[in-house]
């Protein structure tokens, strides 16, 4: 598996510096915020991740915790009265062709300097593909529109460039002439992601491509995104809270709760040995067909608001595990071994110090 | 391919729509005013009693029954009704006018036509510009103080009626300052001919109603086009045009501008139709020689042919108007197109 692969701990004899090498995105202590009249909703707050190239990074988690507001934060699409608040988002990318590379924050870009880089080095999969199209433009015309908007290609070449990548997700050039009414959802998706490659971006932020789609369609549409993704070297982002979506697209993947990041490792270590109980609750609520019927466990609770994170650990109203210390302070994102993270207190040493409440499975 | 005949069909039923409306309306128009209690020989009859103390005789009986004939007025309200719209619709003759008696309708309509449609046509279509302009930038800066200011001012513009923003325009800048002629379409010193002194006049005189009729309407213009721009602006595709880097100059023109252009193009359309009433007030105000004015004076007399002939005119172009709407739609909105063809 790719997994393995692309988590494999950095050999310090290889590279002087491999670790940042492979780093394509690192984003630090982010948080996005939004002013309500009920007062700030920390729909993010606090995330720590950081996304290698050639990987396909998950982004899981429930409905409303934080993942789509987090990749908008990264596009810098959030619109008032959302914000981001703090962090530091480092986005390396071949500035100017083959002059090196620069690392910049993206948080910290004007409009006008983040125009530039969309597109070209980091392109969108919207979430509703159904109504990200406009409805009174031809979608050749949505396709070359960036594409001209980008670099100096000839309107020939555009065109040439846009029914190359339709073909790639196994659209027949009519679809170009087509308006986005005369398309099915699987096709809108389909076209969202032939446009989306057409720069060959370094990075490709997915927010739930698939989720309105049947399951049919869906697994047509991931195994092209991995077809594409194989031939451009892409680094892919994807969000999603379908755990059996992630199984099977993501090298590794990033659990995020409550605005915060409670679990990173690779996918196979998430799904054989999760660690957070929180993720031990998702994976277990994944029915297995190859067992006997039986009731599938939910986590037991309702998900936080974010206008009041809960004290301490985020998780701890929730968690079966909780001690006073959850309840008391927040748990950091920490290290267990190379590139396994984990916020939760049980894998610290204070755990065991008092009395023994929760053992680890 | 585009299948042929479903959209046939419906230019067909929209056309036979068109001529069944037309006919409705002017035939309510019709009998409305035949049931006033006077007609316009037996009026000007009273008038003669009155001033001239023409005393009731056969002869007077006898001319105003002449001029009943010469008006249509003779016979049941049916027979006048079949021998006027024989004479409209199928000769092509609106009858004589008695304003202007023995001048055809028609020929008083012609006489005034150009100016109605010039001075409202422009008046329309500016503030249609203009609205389109402000209220695009009074959306897309939706959170600014530009554009809170806008908003107030366009609200307050389009509840004051545009006559009296007119009047007030006579008296501060007409009477007032001095400024601008407030009466007639032109200065009687000149003739009317394609003369450069006659035709500064013209505009110097159509500078202050056209002021009166932009200032109200364009508020109309601003305020929707706001409106539909801040509901645009929640569409994901406005986002993810965002998202594909365009410039945000771009995204304006191609996704906001486009996409408002479909009802504001429909209300364009629809308001210039109905430019052809002549704003009543506003060509009285200025004395001005359009269709509004000529209405007023065909009213005043019960000047039936004339009142009907304005009228016609009115409901043939607010109709050719919505007309030329429907069958321009599937041409401008491919989604309209689809919808016909599959039913």
């Amino acid at each position: 598996m790719n997994s393995t692969k692309a988590n494999t701990p950095a050999r310090p004899q290889q590279k002087v510096a491999p670790d940042s090498e492979r780093r394509l995105l690192q984003i630090k202590d982010t948080r996005v915020w939004y002013t309500t009249v009920a007062g700030e909703a920390k729909v993010v707050d606090g995330v720590n991740v950081t996304i290698n190239r050639n990987e396909v990074f998950g982004l899981a988690g429930e409905s409303g915790c934080g993942k789509s507001t987090l990749v908008e934060g990264v596009l810098r699409l959030i619109k008032s009265p959302g914000y981001i608040k703090s962090g530091q988002a480092l986005f390396t990318y071949p500035k100017d062709g083959n002059a090196g590379e620069t690392t910049v924050n993206l948080f910290e870009l004007g409009l006008g300097e983040i125009r530039p880089l969309r597109w070209q080095h980091i392109a969108y999969v919207p979430q509703g593909a159904m109504n990200s199209l406009n409805p009174v433009m031809r979608i050749s015309d949505q396709i070359t529109d960036a594409i001209l908007e980008h670099g100096n290609s000839t309107k020939a070449d555009a065109t040439k460039n846009m029914l190359h990548r339709l073909e790639m997700v196994g659209l027949p050039p009519s679809v170009a002439r087509m308006y986005p009414h005369e398309l099915s959802g699987g096709m809108k998706q389909r076209v969202t992601i032939a446009a989306a490659v057409t720069l060959r971006p370094e990075l490709l932020i997915a927010d739930e491509p698939t989720t309105a789609l049947d399951v049919n369609v869906q697994r047509v549409i991931l195994q092209e995104l991995l077809d594409i993704r194989k031939e451009l070297n892409l680094t892919i982002v994807y969000v999603s809270h379908d755990m059996a979506v992630h199984a099977e697209l993501a090298d590794r993947l990033g659990i995020m709760y409550a605005g915060a990041m409670m679990e990173v490792g690779t996918t196979s270590q998430i799904f054989k040995d999760p660690l957070h109980p929180y993720t031990q609750g998702l994976i277990r609520s994944i029915p297995d067909i190859s067992k006997e019927r039986v009731r599938v466990e939910g986590i037991p609770g309702l998900a936080p608001s974010p206008l009041a994170w809960p004290t301490g650990c985020r998780f701890h109203p929730r968690c079966q595990f909780a001690k006073d210390v959850c309840r008391r302070v927040e748990p950091l994102l920490t290290e267990t071994k190379p590139g396994r993270q984990v916020a939760c207190h049980i894998y610290t040493d204070a755990w065991n110090e008092k009395s023994p409440g929760g053992t680890v499975q | 391919m585009l299948k042929r005949h479903p959209i046939f069909a419906y230019y067909l039923r929209k056309l036979i729509t068109y001529v069944f409306t037309i006919w409705g309306a002017f035939t309510i128009t019709f009998f409305l005013f035949r049931l006033l209690p006077s007609n316009p020989v037996d009026a000007w009859v009273k008038t003669l009693e009155r001033q001239y103390a023409v005393q009731q005789s056969s002869s007077v009986a006898n001319t105003a029954a002449y001029y009943k004939e010469q008006f249509g007025l003779n016979g049941t309200l049916g027979e006048q009704y079949v021998r006027y719209m024989y004479q409209v619709f199928v000769k092509g003759n609106l009858g004589p006018s008695f304003v202007n008696y023995p001048d055809p309708v028609q020929t008083l309509i012609m006489k005034r036509l150009p100016w109605t449609i010039g001075l409202l046509g422009t008046s329309v279509i500016l503030s249609w510009v203009a609205g389109i302009v402000i209220g695009l930038l009074a959306g897309w800066f939706r959170e600014t103080r530009f554009s809170g200011a806008i908003t107030n001012i366009a609200i307050s513009l389009s509840q004051i009626p545009a006559y009296l923003i007119a009047l007030l325009l006579v008296l501060v800048v007409g009477y007032g300052l001095k400024w601008l002629p407030t009466r007639g379409a032109w200065d009687a010193q000149y003739s009317i001919g394609f003369t450069l002194p006659f035709i500064l006049s013209v505009l110097q005189h159509a500078i202050l109603p056209a002021t009166a009729i932009v200032i109200v309407s364009v508020a109309g213009w601003i305020l929707t086009t706001r409106s539909l721009i801040i509901t645009l602006l929640g569409e994901d595709y406005l986002l993810y045009a965002e998202a594909k880097g365009l410039k945000p100059w771009n995204i304006m023109r191609r996704y906001a501008l486009r996409n408002i252009m479909l009802p504001q193009a429909t209300g364009l359309a629809l308001t210039l139709g109905a430019v052809m009433n002549g704003q009543l007030l506003i060509e009285l105000l200025f004395v001005y020689p359009g269709l509004g004015d000529l209405l007023n004076l065909a009213i005043n007399v019960y000047d039936f042919n004339t009142v009907l002939g304005v009228i016609l005119i009115s409901i043939v172009s607010v109709m050719t108007a919505s007309l030329l709407i429907d069958l321009a739609l599937p041409l401008i909105d491919p989604r309209i197109r689809t919808q016909i063809q599959s039913t």
